[in-house]
């Protein structure tokens, strides 16, 4: 055989063997893959609405029951109404309920924002009256160590709890991210609506903050559902 | 035969302070200071490695003789990436999180310069169980420097190492604070600079 | 625009590939004590980086991706789990025509760029600025404009090294430090200089 013809069968040969190995392993792992990113997302759900604690290490099977019992997953139209998920595509927004027996506790929004490097991606947790959030949690983001990366720190997230996205009015304020210190930086009867910002971190605050007004802007018709006291229940 | 003077077990040893691949050969950097913010990732990453190389080198040089010359660049790359591929697949099975952290740079052992140039300078001309043990050495050599540095860059910049607090809170009650530039991307290039400082001091004496 | 214009600043200063990501250090430390060499290949970078990145974006997009084979009738594939491969192998192809390319139009540069022109194939930085790419799920034209940006930066960081290090010659290193030691240090501190960047704005 020619070197030429050895050559190429040769590589043919590397080919095939190269693709049947990489093959079996990607889908003799999928399974345990999968399992593992559903894992990861309900984590950070329940992370979210403090079910769960960062400091304890938690089974699969732990994580896999306390969602089961905790977060119910839905999809709403642009009226704020919860629909059947084989409806319509478009105007559907995603959002979990962190239900108690038969009782709405939070919402929780999947937060999907544009950051300084990257996106970031989070979950917040928005309390049953449609006003106080009562958690943030970032679990994916490409923001510089000690800087941007702050927003993934307890710290920072912790700062949300408690704040109102609707001020004393009734009008839809959003949460702010202050150029340095909350106390410092804005007028008292403001503070509510604003968290301690990240010190050379005021891009990564500004986009977050942009982002989080835009999302809660298109989540506003479930939120005053919620305010108003009125039921989520599905369209007929 | 002594186990010290078999020519298997030097090609196992010389990688791993003589020979070093970082710190000697200058191969492999860009790995060792990425991952080393922690010292979960630098210890996977290690692993990762040789696992990688090891293998890679047995393959090779079981194959060498079959290899056509001209595309032998080509077969290297293959196995190489292959291996690297079976290794993602079995960290997000396994190890997820830590393969979240790792993200692009278990891929990037596919580039990585040790695994590619022991390849082509040990493993085409050298017989397997050799190759192995030099692979082996290799990546292990690369290891001891990553969780070195890992080591100082974790505990001085977060006060923990392998997650765990280290510092006692007293120390941080009474006015220390961690050295945040040690997670930071420079720290890692000095603390490198240092080490191999350090090396060749001790290998001159 | 605005968003191309910060994709490249942020690939060229405060995320430059090479100083804050690490990538493409092994013929940054072999050829940045020549300043010549440095240049031609920092250029071949700019080069290969602006067609692989934009090719394995199409690559990624048309073949790749969950649900890229759709327009051949097969929506629910999902091949990325071969992007390392694939990816590689276009890496390869492209350096390989680099390098014909170079070796008919510019025989000196050719000359000295020598073994280092295959070895930008297994450049960290090229394979990485593709996964980066990826993994930030940029569209086209801003993998265009971050691969020239990735290859801009690494070329600034390999060009100014040469200059620091024509410098070093005349420093009195101590001998453990000598070569790759100081290198590192110097590296380092310049790897800090480009964090400042990381204040500038754009824009409103």
């Amino acid at each position: 055989m020619s070197d030429h013809r050895k050559s190429f069968v040769a590589v043919g040969i590397l080919c095939v063997v190269c693709s049947l190995l990489i093959t079996a392993a990607s889908n003799g792992l999928r399974g345990y893959q999968l399992r593992n990113m559903n894992l990861d997302r309900q984590k950070n759900l329940l992370r979210s609405v403090g079910l769960i604690d960062d400091q304890r290490k938690y089974l699969a099977d732990e994580i896999e029951s306390l969602y089961r019992n905790n977060i119910r997953s839905f999809y709403v139209d642009s009226d704020g109404r919860i629909i059947e998920v084989s409806g319509q595509t478009a105007g559907r927004l995603p959002i979990y309920l962190y239900m108690h027996e038969d009782e709405i506790i939070a919402y929780i929004v999947p937060i999907d924002a544009r950051g300084l490097w990257g996106r970031i991606n989070g979950y917040l947790a928005i309390d049953s009256d449609g006003t106080t959030i009562t958690g943030f949690t970032v679990y994916k983001h490409q923001e510089t160590p000690g800087l941007g990366g702050e927003i993934e720190r307890r710290w920072f997230q912790k700062n949300f709890e408690g704040k109102k996205i609707v001020d004393q009015e009734g009008s839809f304020v959003s949460v702010g991210i202050a150029r340095g210190l909350v106390e410092d930086r804005v007028p008292e009867e403001r503070q509510i609506h604003y968290v301690d910002g990240i010190s050379g971190a005021t891009l990564t605050g500004r986009y977050l903050e942009a982002s989080l007004k835009d999302i809660l802007m298109e989540y506003e018709p479930v939120s005053v559902r919620f305010r108003k006291q009125m039921p989520l229940e599905p369209v007929d | 035969m002594k186990l010290t003077s078999n020519k298997t077990f030097k090609t196992f040893t010389d990688p791993l302070w003589q020979n070093n691949p970082i710190s000697i050969q200058v191969l492999g950097i860009c790995s060792a200071l990425a991952v080393t913010v922690q010292l979960n990732t630098a210890v996977v990453m290690a692993l990762a490695l040789t696992f990688v190389i090891s293998f890679s080198n047995l393959t090779v040089s079981i194959l060498r003789n079959s290899i056509p010359s001209n595309v032998r660049i080509i077969f290297e790359l293959s196995i190489i990436s292959t291996l690297v591929i079976i290794a993602d697949q079995v960290l997000q099975a396994f190890l997820y999180d830590i393969s979240r952290q790792l993200s692009v740079f278990v891929g990037l052992i596919i580039t990585n310069c040790i695994v590619m140039g022991r390849a082509e300078t040990f493993a085409m001309s050298n017989p397997p169980l050799r190759s192995f043990a030099d692979g082996l050495g290799n990546g292990l050599g690369y290891g001891g420097v990553l969780v070195l540095v890992a080591f100082f860059r974790e505990l001085l910049g977060s006060g923990k190492l392998f997650g765990f607090d280290i510092i006692p809170q007293a120390f941080y009650t009474a006015g220390y604070e961690n050295m945040g530039f040690m997670l930071l991307a420079p720290a890692a290039f000095i603390i490198i600079g240092l080490l191999v400082w350090l090396q060749k001091t001790i290998m001159d004496k | 625009m605005e968003n191309l214009i910060s994709i490249f600043i942020n690939s060229v200063f405060v995320g430059n590939i090479l100083l804050a990501y690490f990538l493409g250090m092994c013929s940054f430390l072999a050829v940045s004590n020549n300043m010549e060499t440095s240049i031609g290949l920092g250029f071949a970078v700019i080069f290969v980086l602006g067609i692989t990145a934009p090719v394995n974006w199409m690559v990624n997009h048309y073949l790749l991706a969950p649900g890229a084979l759709a327009w051949a009738g097969l929506p629910e594939m999902d091949l990325s789990f071969l992007k390392f491969i694939t990816f590689i192998a276009v890496i390869a192809a492209m350096v390989q025509a680099v390098e014909i390319v170079i070796d008919r139009f510019s025989q000196p540069l050719y000359n000295s760029l020598g073994v280092f022109l295959p070895l930008i194939a297994v450049n960290c930085a090229i394979l990485g600025t593709v996964l980066f790419m990826v993994e930030r799920e940029y569209n086209f034209i801003e993998s265009v404009v971050f691969g020239i940006g990735s290859g801009v930066g690494w070329m600034l960081a390999i060009v100014s090294m040469a200059a620091i290090r024509l410098k070093l010659r005349y420093a009195d290193v101590p001998v453990g430090l000598r070569g790759f030691g100081i290198t590192m240090i110097a590296t380092g501190l310049m790897a800090m200089a480009f964090m400042l960047f990381s204040g500038i704005t754009l824009g409103s």
